[in-house]
């Protein structure tokens, strides 16, 4: 989705950014604009549809990124997507040594239909959310051991253990609160099956319910009159009657759409189309900052294929590291849009730590490098890329010319999806591009997919730290927050110093509406808030 | 062989190939590389999960097993359900294709409208500057690739000129007839070439028969003479020619719906091939494939009702 051509510079990018983050806080406007306009419909085109709109068996972001729209967590990610904010409930606090989680719920709230939110809701959306059964999320609530309800307004969460990602899992959206009385009218023997029947009319708490929706066509979300949420003026959200989302998979046409005015917003602009519509007068352009990284990944078994692994070196993979200019690849592939990654997580998760690239381009470190690990006459390495995907084509024919510059010849191999992604769930894979995005403002998911061997294998390339793996089993029941820091601060280090990756670049959500419309906004983790989006006249 | 016969035969010829082409369908699904279920689960999926999905798919059974239990549920009409959108791929096929059939009929119609004139003009003046005009121009259409044509139609037309929409399929009968005009004028290119070039050979060959020197001996007017005699004998190889580029024209769907953001089968065939979601790739392999074949059957019997040799 996101082949681009026209370069722009980094300095861009961070202007639209920052642009994009004072048209408004989390989409309210700030004291200096004008009133928001109440009423009327916004269209705005996605390129692809949703699937299936239940919080629990969902693992798309398709599905993810306008949930928030329906239904409401307990707790709210922040608009930078690092900390946490009052959701349905209002207030929270740690007790037992960090065992058991109070939370007092919001009273008065109502579903889109009317019915008014009870803690039975509340009870039976979190074990739903917990039961090992349902989907692939319910690992996030794993600690929770059981789940006490006081009508009015209190839910009292008892642990397993001290568990300081479950707050953030409360603002997760597999968290979401859902109407019970209308689930359990569904039919269906399981969760599996009523869920699918749940996720095709879905409703909740949200700001929106879905009105219709022509599957694979076109959505439409109506606003829910009883929404419990106001802006910062005392002004009932949200602002809209209305948002229209048709499906437009081609980026060509979806961005005619765009300038024709038949549409008020898209998103997936594709890099090389951004520059040409931060020009254009009718439309305003933003870069929201986002959790996503793209990287290589390396197999660091001893063998690969029956023979040696170079990559199993520890200084090979520093070499390859200093020999790839990444700036170079952020301005061939992002057209400038992105920035070199100070860490193998994202700079807005979390917990992050570094400042400047891991490793600066450096050929002549890279060589002696090479030559210390006994490859000083070179060697070769495959890599296994998505066939027909425009970036990962643009990444690796640019780090093929530079690693051949210190003597490593690198093959791209070309693969069809089913088939990578099969070679890499065995870890039969000698180096593959990969990217990710965090799904919980917490840096816990990536790092056990990456650093935490137990998971899988880290990122399956057979790399282990047993200090790392100490480390992450410890910072999972740390409560302390300083303490929890210096943890990940360390995983990190160890990671991108001794890991299995070559970190490229993080870059931003690119979305443009026409000047008109404002208001929405998307947090780091991709969710799309249309709460407090108008469409001025 | 009487006519009756003859057609009741290639009636028959049809419950064969329908059986190939369920086995065939079902053949390709399994012949794709790597593991469709972690494929279409993705890289965070569990191995517990992937197992549930293989299961629950019938993946994990033998081969002949599955194939007959697919071949069974075709049989009875029941092609399960989507795994993307959770929703019968009948309901899904069936909202979508006469978005498709509609789309095809007006390119059909468009193609035809523009290439029988053209055929005779240019057969016409064989070799003079009206028949290297209209070959010259027919050629680029049939050279110029689908999306690119497309795309171009859509910049000019709907983009800079605003004299249609940009994509989309309306609501109202109207409105429909009024966004497929692009997308069809697309598809139409390409086929009125292949049509043109067809038709204008054959009435090339035809204007050289006896039984049309013969029609003129006897005095019959030059346009009596054009459509009676030569259109009628021309037409024949081009209404074969037209069957079996109903084909292409679906084919050419694929992109055209994805281009102009029109809901049809073209377009829930991109979109499940890149979810993954196999009982819609293959069930809509199946019907295009049966359009395909019921489109050849058409152009046969209308083949035999302007040709009286066809069935003797």
């Amino acid at each position: 989705m996101m082949d681009t051509k026209v370069p722009v510079s980094r300095r861009a990018l961070l202007g639209g950014v920052a642009a994009a983050a004072t048209v408004s806080a989390f989409g309210l406007p700030t004291p200096a604009e004008a009133a928001p306009v109440l009423g009327g419909k916004m269209i705005y085109a996605r390129y692809a549809d949703s699937q299936r709109l239940d919080p629990v068996f969902t693992e798309l972001n398709v599905d993810i990124w306008v949930m928030n729209n329906l239904f409401d967590t307990l707790l709210l990610p922040t608009p930078d997507g690092k900390g946490l904010k009052e959701g349905l409930a209002t207030k929270w606090e740690l007790s037992d040594g960090g065992k058991t989680v109070t939370l007092t719920v919001r009273e008065g709230v109502k579903f889109a239909d009317g019915t008014p939110m009870t803690m039975a809701d509340v009870k039976f959306s979190l074990e739903r959310a917990m039961n090992p059964k349902n989907g692939s999320w319910n690992s996030m609530v794993a600690s929770v051991a059981s789940v006490e309800v006081t009508e009015p307004a209190t839910v009292v969460l008892k642990l397993k253990h001290p568990d300081p990602t479950l707050l953030a899992a409360l603002a997760m959206f597999n968290t979401s609160v859902l109407p019970k009385a209308m689930y359990d009218k569904i039919p269906g023997k399981d969760d599996d099956e009523k869920g699918k029947i749940f996720g095709q009319k879905p409703m909740g708490t949200g700001a929106f319910y879905v009105s219709d929706w022509k599957i694979g066509e076109v959505m439409w979300l109506k606003k829910n009159p009883y929404y419990w949420k106001k802006d910062a003026a005392g002004v009932q959200l949200p602002y809209l009657d209305e948002v229209e989302m048709p499906v437009i998979p081609d980026d060509a046409t979806r961005l005619l759409k765009l300038k024709a005015g038949e549409v008020h917003g898209t998103e997936f602009i594709p890099y090389a189309r951004v520059k040409e519509l931060q020009g254009d007068a009718n439309l305003r352009m933003e870069l929201w900052p986002s959790t996503k990284v793209t990287y290589i990944q390396f197999n660091c078994r001893p063998e690969y294929k029956g023979k040696p692994n170079p990559l199993s070196n520890v200084k090979v993979r520093q070499a390859l590291n200093y020999a790839v200019n990444k700036d170079a690849i952020i301005a061939i592939t992002t057209h400038g849009l992105g920035k070199p990654l100070s860490s193998f997580m994202s700079s807005v998760t979390p917990l992050h730590t570094g400042s400047g690239p891991v490793y600066p381009y450096d050929p002549a470190k890279a060589k002696a490098l090479l030559a210390e690990a006994g490859f000083a006459k070179g060697l070769e390495i495959t890599c296994h890329a998505l066939s027909g995907n425009q970036d990962d084509q643009n990444n690796l024919t640019t780090i093929q010319q530079m690693l051949a510059q210190v003597g490593v010849k690198f093959t791209i191999e070309q693969m069809d999806n089913a088939s990578r992604v099969a070679a890499y769930r065995k870890g039969d894979f000698q180096s593959r591009t990969a990217y990710w995005t965090d799904d919980i403002a917490d840096p816990s998911e990536i790092t056990s997919y990456f650093v935490y061997s137990p998971t899988v294998d880290c990122l399956h390339t057979g790399w282990k730290s047993e200090e790392a793996d100490k480390l992450f089993v410890a910072s999972q029941e740390e409560v302390d927050p300083a303490k929890r820091a210096a943890e990940y601060a360390k995983m990190q280090d160890i990671f991108n110093h001794t890991g299995p990756t070559m970190p490229l670049y993080e870059t931003p959500y690119p979305v443009a509406f026409r000047k008109n419309a404002k208001g929405f906004v998307q947090i780091p983790l991709g969710n799309n808030y249309f709460e407090a989006a108008y469409v001025e006249k | 062989m009487n006519r009756s016969t003859w057609l009741l035969l290639r009636l028959l010829q049809v419950i064969p190939t329908f059986l190939l082409i369920g086995v065939a369908v079902f053949v390709l699904a399994r012949l794709l590389p790597g593991d469709i279920v972690s494929s279409m689960l993705g890289e965070r999926a569990s191995d517990a999960a992937i197992n549930r999905m293989t299961h629950q798919l019938g993946l994990d059974r033998s081969i002949g097993a599955q194939m007959l239990s697919f071949l069974e549920s075709v049989a009875r009409g029941r092609l399960g359900d989507s795994l993307a959108f959770h929703v019968p791929v009948l309901k899904l096929i069936g909202d979508r294709l006469p978005v498709t059939l509609l789309l095809s009929g007006m390119a059909t119609l468009i193609a035809v409208a523009v290439a029988v004139p053209m055929a005779f003009v240019a057969a016409l003046t064989a070799n003079r500057w009206p028949d290297l005009l209209i070959r010259s121009v027919f050629q680029v259409g049939l050279s110029s690739p689908v999306f690119y044509v497309g795309l171009v139609l859509l910049t000019v037309f709907a983009g800079w000129l605003r004299w249609f929409p940009v994509g989309g399929y309306g609501d109202t009968a109207g409105e429909h007839l009024y966004h497929l005009f692009l997308p069809a004028l697309t598809l139409a290119l390409s086929f009125a070439a292949v049509v043109m070039r067809s038709l204008r050979a054959s009435i090339l060959q035809v204007l050289t028969a006896e039984y049309v020197d013969f029609a003129r001996a006897k005095g019959l007017r030059g346009r009596v003479v054009l459509f009676r005699h030569v259109l009628r004998n021309a037409l024949i190889a081009t209404v074969t020619l037209v069957g079996l580029q109903i084909g292409s024209l679906l084919g050419g769907a694929v992109i055209t719906e994805s281009v102009f953001a029109v809901p049809g089968v073209g377009r829930l065939m991109v979109d499940s091939i890149f979810a993954r979601d196999y009982p819609v790739i293959q069930a809509l392999t199946l019907v295009l494939a049966v359009l395909v074949s019921l489109a050849l059957l058409v152009s046969d019997v209308v083949q035999m009702w302007l040709d009286p040799r066809v069935g003797r």
